[in-house]
């Protein structure tokens, strides 16, 4: 049914209404045709185009889908394709890069930075000289120095395990300082402070 | 306090001790005087890692003015005493002034960048970088430098002229970790200068010498500065990096990004978000790499330095090509973006609308994966709630939603309400806004034709408020907007309004 009919629909040039100018070519001949009233879609199938089209004296219902080949609207169809032209370039410029619209005035990073006094720069990394250590805690659970250094008055918290490599000199006199003597304890001692505990 | 007891010990020695001769009552004094400052020194520790890079409270803010003479012999040279220090001949005094000329750049207000360059300091300095038997004078004028190098392009180009971009990549194999880390720091400032020195940079070899560094560093805060001068030479656009230069980045970046440190994130998101600006085969060189997936899930990240580039980085790839976009639909961004489209920041909302407007240029397959996640609703609401930027980057979700969209999917989109806030917004100041709102009703009502409902949607758009709104943009001083306001009037509403269109024309021809 949809072959045929769709051969069947003309339009009278002088006509401004294609789909009248066809039903009136239509009412000439015979009954059997069927007259395209109006493209409503196009979709492409297996690299061919298609239109849905509407029939004259059909409902919705029957609308149908019909290979651009086997159609004779030209008119209809241009109608169509320029209604829709534009949206389809349009489509193709949907995408929009950052530059052109959504970044303009939003977060950036730096892309410079001042190193400023004291910004990170602990321990030996102040790449100062060590003059000795003036105390030693391990509260972080790690064996720490208190550096003072040369040229400077901020003393700092080093590793152990840093100073003992870097300045093992300036190590062994911390622990010398601090070296403190006890005499031993003779046997007679030692007895009398057990009987005490007793 | 450490003590020790030893045994078998000769006069001689114990004589010589330090604390022989003191009493007890000194010793106990010295001893409170370090405990203190043991535990100053443990508390400023802790200020600062709880700053994490923040300018350290640390430091003395009377330091920071320049009339505090501090105990420090090199603190507050003049620029003259500097000069002489920095040009004699003994190495001390060369570091004596160099160091003291660091400090001044190094404060915070005003650092006298042009006035230690006006007096012709800066070749000294890049004499000093070369001197591999003086670290500490190495240090300090790479320290120096990297703040001039840290000013107005102009400052940066000093540095470069003097000639110090050779001695600073020699530096990156210097054994000294706290050198090797300063000249990272001076090369990435000179790299973010702009695409022609951080061309000039990749050509002097500085990509393996800063990518060897990866490989054998773990601390942090090292770390950190390697991944921001990659991040710089990874950026600017006109011209773009090389793609060889980026092809050789890209994997030490992607594994940076599997980092836990925030700040490294940060820095390698922006890395992976300037890679991204560019045209599709851009991204599809940082596509290949399958970072997606974990870019996806750091736009989840709790903080919004390392969220705001994982976005942005996002946005770009779905600005890309249908299946670039498939990808990183297939790695999860419609989940996260409902959050992202309520965040209290405004420039979020903003940033995830453009994301979406650009998803849904898609095929009607993405447009679908977009309805089914439930983000209809969400848009309507930034339509309706967002601050304009926000709303403008919604309307063109909805705009391009219709353009390639089924009928069906049209549909759902008037249903939520869509329709009913882009009417709203046609009284905006922005012609442009309106020129997309227009088409986005024109494409609606193209799509009602395809199911004969043009009259139901007419209606309303009239109930709406929307054929008075049209109807007055005819009136428009932009000459497209009256055209788009024209022609739809025209195609949709002719036998509503067309006495009025009438007497409309009749009266401007004149």
């Amino acid at each position: 049914m949809a072959t045929v009919a769709g051969k069947k629909a003309k339009k009278a040039e002088e006509e401004e209404q294609p789909a009248a100018a066809a039903a009136a070519a239509a009412e000439e001949e015979e009954e059997e045709e069927y007259v395209v009233e109006k493209v409503l879609d196009r979709r492409v199938v297996k690299g061919k185009a298609e239109f849905l089209l509407k029939w004259k004296g059909f409902s919705d219902e029957d609308n149908t889908w019909e290979p651009e080949d086997n159609l004779d609207c030209p008119d209809l169809i241009a109608e169509y394709m320029q209604k829709h032209k534009e949206k389809e370039e349009k489509k193709k410029e949907g995408k929009r890069k950052a530059a052109s619209e959504a970044s303009g005035d939003s977060e950036e990073r730096g892309s410079k930075r001042k190193k400023e006094e004291g910004e990170k720069a602990r321990g030996f990394g102040r790449g100062l000289q060590p003059e000795r250590i003036i105390g030693a805690t391990d509260s972080s659970g790690e064996l720490m120095f208190l550096m003072k250094w040369k040229n400077s008055d901020e003393a700092d918290l080093v590793p152990a395990k840093e100073a003992n490599i870097k300045c093992p000199q300036v190590v062994i006199s911390f622990y010398e300082e601090r070296l403190t003597w006890h005499s031993y304890p003779t046997e007679e001692e030692e007895k009398k402070e057990e009987e005490k505990k007793d | 306090m450490i003590s020790f007891t030893c045994y078998n010990v000769t006069d001689d020695r114990f004589s010589k001790f330090k604390n022989k001769g003191k009493d007890s009552a000194k010793r106990r004094e010295k001893r409170i005087e370090v405990c203190v400052q043991l535990r100053k020194a443990q508390k400023d520790e802790e200020v600062c890692k709880r700053r994490n890079m923040s300018m350290s409270s640390v430091v003395d803010e009377e330091a920071l003015s320049p009339e505090y003479i501090s105990d420090e012999k090199v603190a507050s040279l003049s620029i003259e005493d500097i000069i002489k220090e920095v040009k004699s001949s003994c190495r001390e005094s060369q570091t004596r002034g160099c160091q003291a000329a660091r400090k001044l750049l190094s404060q915070e207000r005003n650092p006298p960048m042009k006035e230690i360059i006006d007096a012709g300091l800066l070749s000294c300095f890049v004499a000093f970088l070369g001197m591999d038997d003086e670290p500490s004078l190495q240090f300090e004028a790479a320290w120096a430098l990297t703040n001039i190098a840290s000013g107005t392009p102009w400052h940066t180009q000093q540095v470069v002229d003097h000639g110090a971009v050779q001695p600073f990549i020699s530096l990156l194999t210097s054994p000294h970790l706290h050198i090797r880390e300063q000249a990272v720091w001076a090369l990435g400032n000179i790299a973010g200068d702009g695409p022609h020195y951080r061309d000039a940079l990749i050509d002097c070899g500085v990509i393996p010498a800063i990518l060897a560094l990866t490989c054998s560093s773990l601390q942090v805060g090292y770390l950190r500065n390697i991944t921001w001068t990659i991040s710089n030479l990874c950026r600017n656009k006109n011209p773009f990096p090389p793609l060889s230069a980026v092809q050789q980045l890209l994997p030490c970046v992607t594994q940076l990004l599997h980092h836990s440190d925030q700040d490294i994130l940060c820095d390698s998101c922006w890395a992976i978000s300037y890679l991204t600006d560019g045209d599709n085969d851009r991204i599809d060189i940082v596509v290949k790499t399958g970072i997606v997936p974990r870019l996806v899930e750091l736009m989840g990240h709790d903080e919004l330095s390392v969220m705001t580039p994982a976005l942005r980085s996002i946005g770009n790839m779905v600005s890309g090509s249908d299946l670039q976009t498939q990808m990183v639909i297939d790695a999860g961004v419609l989940a996260m973006l409902p959050r992202l489209m309520r965040h209290p920041k405004a420039s979020v909302q903003k940033e995830a609308a453009w994301a979406l407007s650009n998803i849904v240029a898609g095929p009607c397959k993405q447009i679908q994966q977009v309805i089914t996640c439930g983000l209809l609703p969400l848009l309507v609401e930034l339509l309706r709630t967002g601050d304009f930027k926000t709303q403008r980057e919604a309307v063109w979700a909805v705009t391009n939603f219709t353009s390639g969209g089924t009928v069906e999917q049209v549909v759902q989109l008037v249903q939520s309400g869509a329709l009913e806030a882009i009417i709203d917004l046609l009284q905006v100041k922005d012609a442009k806004v309106i020129l997309v709102i227009l088409e986005a009703i024109n494409n609606m009502l193209l799509a009602a034709e395809k199911i004969r409902e043009t009259e139901k949607l007419t209606l309303l758009i009239e109930e709406m408020g929307g054929l008075d709104r049209i109807e007055m943009l005819q009136n428009h001083s932009n000459e497209m907007v009256y055209q788009a306001a024209h022609n739809l009037i025209e195609k949709y509403f002719a036998d509503v309004s067309e006495l009025y269109n009438a007497l409309q024309l009749s009266v401007t021809r004149v």
